[in-house]
This record gives C-alpha cells, sequence and structure tokens, in this order.
C-alpha cells in the first residue's frame, strides 16, 4: 500500500506539516508510553531477577536457562496450541459454511446474519459462567439435554480431557458468528462471472468451491485466521472463570500462567520471560501466516 | 426442494445454538436456587423471582454499573477525538515521516495485550496510578492503532475534490475537518464508537489488574467476583450476567448496522 493519489492532494502549505504533527501528537505519546515502551520494558525485565519487594537484580540469561528447564511453562506452551488448534480451524470452517448457506439468496437472510453475529458482543466473563452453567454435571443444559436420548454426558470441566474442549467450544461459539460477516463480504465480492465460466466448463461444485472460491477468498482467509490466532493465544477470560487452570493443569495457558506468575508469585522477572516467550511465539505463527498467503494472494479481480 | 428445508434446517440450528445461551442468562436470573435444582434449565421459573436482580441491585452493583458507563464513555469519547485527529493527519496531511511513522502504528498492532500487561502494570505502579481512575483508563484513551488505522482507510476513500474547494477558500485543516469529513464520517464514526463501546464494557483483564478497591470496580470484575462465593448461585451469576448483557444487546439491536459495516470498513469487502 503506497500513498494514493488522495494522499497526495493534502496541499495544506507550511502550516498543513504544523497541523499534521499537532493532530498525531496525542495518539503518538499514547502509542510510545503505552505501547512501545511496555515491549522494551518486557525485554529488558526479562533479564532481570525482580520479586516486587526487593530491588531488581541483573540475573543475565538465567530467566531463559530456567524457562528451557520448565517443564510446566513447556506444558502451558502445548495447552495453548492444542487450545488454538481446537477452536481456530473449527470456527473458521465454521464461519465459511454459515457464509456459503447465507449467500444462496436466503430469505430473511439479514436476520439470520444478525442473529449468528449476537454471541460476538456476549461480555466473556459472562459467557464464560453461562457456560459453565450449561456443562455443569447436575442439572446443566448439555448433560440435561444428553440424558434425553440416553446418554450421561461427563463431568466436562472437572475431566481433564475434556475441560479444554469445552472451553475451546465458548471461543467456537464466540467467534464463528463475526467471522462468518468477513467470508459472506467476501463471497459477495466474487464476480458471478467467474462461477459460470466454471460451471460451463463442467467443474462441479466442490471444484468450483476449491478452485474458484477458495483462491480468491484468500485476503479474507488471511484476516479471519491472522486475528483469530493472535486472539486464541491470548485465551485468559474464559479460562479464569471457568477453569482457573485446572483440572490437573489441563487448561493451564500460557496467558493464565503469566497472569499468576506475576500477580500471584510477584515473580516479575521470570513473568516478563514468559511474556516474551508468548510474543515470540504470536509473531512467528503471524509472519508465517503472512508469507503462505502472501504467494498464494491474487488481487485486483474485479 | 428439500435442499432448500435443509438449507433452513441448518440455519435455523445455527441460530438457535447463537442465542440459547442469551436466552439461559434470562430463564436462570429470574429462578430461585430451589427453581434452579427442580426445574429443567431450559424451561422458565414458575412463578419466576426478581429475588437475584433485586439482591445485586439493592447492594453495590449499581455503583459498579456507574463505574463501567463512565470507563466505557471517557474510553469510547477518548478513542473518537484522537483518532479522527491522527487518521486524517495520516489521510490527509502532509508532514516529514508521515509514512514511517503509520507503519510504525501498524507493526505496533502485531503487539499482543497480553504481552503488556505486566509493564503497563509496573509503569503506573512508577506513575503512582495503581487502583486509580486515570490508571484505569489511560493505556486506551488515546486511541488505538487499529483504530486509527480503519478511520484514515475510510478518509481515503472519501474524493479529495470534497476539501478542495474549502481549500481554496482558505479553511485550514481543522475547519476542513470539522466541517467537512466530519458530517461525512457519522459511518465510520458509528462503527469505531460501537466497537469501543463492546470492547471496553467487556474488558476484564487490565481491570483485574490495576484496580482493587469498590470505587473503580467495573462490572466484569463484580461478576467474576460472584463466582467465588459459597456454593454454585448461577441464579445469582446469571442476574449479574443480565445485568451486563442488557446494554450490549440493546446496543446490537439499535446500532446493527455499524456492527456489519466493521467488515466493509476494513478494506476487505
Amino acid at each position: 500500500m503506497t500513498a494514493d493519489p488522495a494522499g497526495r492532494t493534502g496541499r495544506t502549505g507550511r502550516s498543513g506539516a504544523w497541523y499534521g504533527y499537532l493532530f498525531v501528537t496525542p495518539s503518538l505519546l499514547g502509542v510510545a508510553a503505552f505501547l512501545l515502551l511496555p515491549v522494551l520494558i518486557v525485554l529488558g525485565l526479562s533479564f532481570f531477577d525482580w520479586k516486587l519487594l526487593s530491588d531488581p537484580m541483573f540475573a543475565g540469561l538465567e530467566n531463559y536457562r530456567r524457562l528451557a528447564d520448565d517443564g510446566a511453562a513447556w506444558h502451558s506452551v502445548w495447552v495453548t496450541v492444542l487450545y488454538v488448534l481446537l477452536c481456530v480451524p473449527l470456527q473458521t470452517v465454521l464461519a465459511m459454511i454459515l457464509a456459503l448457506l447465507l449467500n444462496q439468496r436466503v430469505r430473511g437472510m439479514r436476520y439470520y446474519r444478525a442473529l449468528f453475529v449476537v454471541p460476538w458482543m456476549a461480555t466473556p466473563i459472562v459467557m464464560g459462567l453461562t457456560w459453565n452453567w450449561i456443562f455443569d454435571p447436575r442439572g446443566g443444559a448439555l448433560n440435561g439435554a444428553l440424558s434425553l436420548i440416553g446418554v450421561t454426558g461427563p463431568d466436562w470441566l472437572s475431566d481433564p480431557a475434556w475441560a479444554l474442549p469445552a472451553v475451546a467450544l465458548v471461543n467456537v461459539w464466540q467467534h464463528t458468528g463475526y467471522n462468518m460477516l468477513f467470508f459472506l463480504a467476501g463471497l459477495q465480492g466474487i464476480p458471478s462471472e467467474l462461477h459460470d465460466a466454471a460451471a460451463t466448463d463442467g467443474a462441479t461444485p466442490v471444484q468450483r468451491f476449491f478452485r474458484v472460491t477458495l483462491p480468491l477468498l484468500n485476503p479474507t482467509m488471511f484476516f479471519v485466521t491472522v486475528t483469530n490466532l493472535i486472539g486464541a493465544f491470548q485465551i485468559f477470560d474464559t479460562i479464569f472463570v471457568m477453569t482457573d487452570g485446572g483440572p490437573s493443569g489441563s487448561t493451564d495457558v500460557i496467558n493464565f500462567r503469566i497472569y499468576n506468575t506475576a500477580f500471584k508469585d510477584f515473580d516479575f522477572g521470570y513473568a516478563s520471560t514468559l511474556s516474551m516467550l508468548l510474543f515470540v511465539i504470536i509473531l512467528v505463527v503471524t509472519l508465517a501466516q503472512v508469507r503462505f498467503f502472501g504467494k498464494r494472494t491474487t488481487y485486483d479481480l474485479s | 426442494m428439500t435442499k432448500r428445508t435443509l438449507l433452513y434446517a441448518a440455519l435455523a440450528v445455527g441460530a438457535f445454538l447463537s442465542v440459547f445461551p442469551y436466552l439461559l442468562v434470562v430463564l436462570t436470573a429470574f429462578k430461585t436456587r430451589t427453581q434452579l435444582n427442580s426445574t429443567p434449565p431450559w424451561l422458565p421459573a414458575m412463578p419466576p423471582t426478581t429475588a437475584n436482580l433485586a439482591e445485586l441491585l439493592g447492594g453495590d452493583f449499581p455503583h459498579y454499573i456507574a463505574n463501567t458507563l463512565l470507563m466505557t464513555a471517557a474510553l469510547t469519547a477518548g478513542q473518537l477525538v484522537f483518532t479522527t485527529f491522527a487518521a486524517y493527519a495520516f489521510a490527509r496531511l502532509r508532514f516529514r515521516g508521515r509514512e514511517g511513522l503509520f507503519w510504525l502504528y501498524v507493526a505496533t498492532m502485531m503487539v499482543p495485550g497480553a504481552v503488556t500487561v505486566i509493564p503497563l502494570f509496573l509503569i503506573m505502579r512508577q506513575l503512582g496510578l495503581v487502583n486509580t481512575w486515570w490508571g484505569l483508563l489511560l493505556p486506551y484513551l488515546l486511541g488505538t492503532p487499529y483504530g486509527i488505522f480503519l478511520m484514515r482507510q475510510f478518509f481515503r476513500g472519501l474524493p479529495a475534490s470534497l476539501e478542495e474547494a474549502a481549500r481554496i477558500d482558505g479553511a485550514g485543516p481543522l475547519k476542513i475537518l470539522l466541517r467537512i469529513l466530519l458530517p461525512l464520517s457519522r459511518p465510520a464514526l458509528g462503527t469505531l464508537a460501537i466497537i469501543t463501546v463492546i470492547s471496553s464494557w467487556n474488558n476484564f483483564l487490565w481491570p483485574l489488574i490495576i484496580t482493587s478497591g469498590d470505587d473503580t470496580k467495573v462490572i466484569t470484575v463484580a461478576i467474576a467476583g460472584l463466582k467465588g462465593g459459597i456454593g454454585v448461585d448461577y441464579n445469582l451469576m446469571m442476574a449479574g450476567g443480565l445485568i451486563a448483557l442488557v446494554p450490549m444487546v440493546a446496543i446490537f439491536v439499535f446500532f446493527q448496522r455499524y456492527i456489519i459495516r466493521s467488515v466493509v470498513l476494513t478494506g476487505l469487502k
């Protein structure tokens, strides 16, 4: 994206530059003080031993050495990756299916679209508690419904095998509809002649989807998967109210561990090291996606 | 024909699953502790009770709601004002370092919120702002890079000829922004406002960390605190949830098109 002609016409003389700096200054203060400075601080602190009450002591790579041997921290990384794999592919595929369904000249499409987006705005804390109630083994809606068809449901959130999928399901519930909006907008931007041409050439609907639709949706797919992955790697709220990291550490995601290390153990140095680990993971995953989609994206189809 | 029926059946199931947890909040909020155990969760209480809501609203909840409203209003106002100015400068004004600065903003969009929480807390502690309104608001008050990015996209989409006439008449950048661009920006500003209201109202981790007393306690922290009580009072928790969700649902009903439009603003359409 380079400056377009509209951006160049801002010829406002010398005063224009002054206004430019003036208008940018408040947000620049915010970005510098609350985004850039924190990154520098967290990087710096990751080399310090600091339990908040004592003075920070330079520790070199000590925290990183500790991290290398910290089985519990790597367990958290593993749990986080599992969580991401449980929710992001599922909510992306479901969102795509919903968008394809809604794109078929459905009567009342606007109402369905609205209803699907409703979960997105729900307060995560509230919905964590609501799903606690749904998953409740005694009197909860899910096991109640299962017992109607003669199935005895597990003790979802107290079962180490089910707790993480259960929490992931809440995330899928919350984000599928909003993702669908992006796919639907993308689908509506594809000229129908392309489908008609492929159909004339004898392509089946499945071939048309994978050969025509999906490649043209690459920019949308990129945006949706990048934002969903970044969000899922930082999951905290629902873990906090639903499982508290348990049972037996099965939902102890990395962001929850960072929180506990800093604000329960007051070990700010090591918590910063864990934060750097999360930062690097998110950065690597995001850059990998930039490369993956960068090679495959065709722009300007209209 | 049957294919069409299947399509509508699938959509109906999806719509039901989307709404069901909200429905459960409403049903449960009006049950007594006894009814919670004696009626199936998907059936309403007979007779419904308002005791849960009365207990919360007769206690500290009005205060927490007021706090949350104040926080949401302040953050939304700050976001709209500072984002508009910065986005306008990036889209239309020429100054040295503009492009470099803008890409710096875009780069900071990649910084995960989870990573900055610890240093932000330490900065606020250094400034003596832990457990104060300023500590709660300051990190999000001056406009977010994401908002600036969205608004810049929008401003660049407006034809430059609009401003030419005003500029020839001698109008300065401030006047052009306020008189010409802002009236045209209502849809974009509406979308940005809605997104900010929802994310501020729902925010949990930062208020949890930076506030501890009742003076600045917001509703998400208060509701999470209901879980710590004795036993499993889902009726009370769902009453708290109902209080938190009603404003969000109201916003959705009245401003739905702004949310749908947020997709357009990202420039992906």
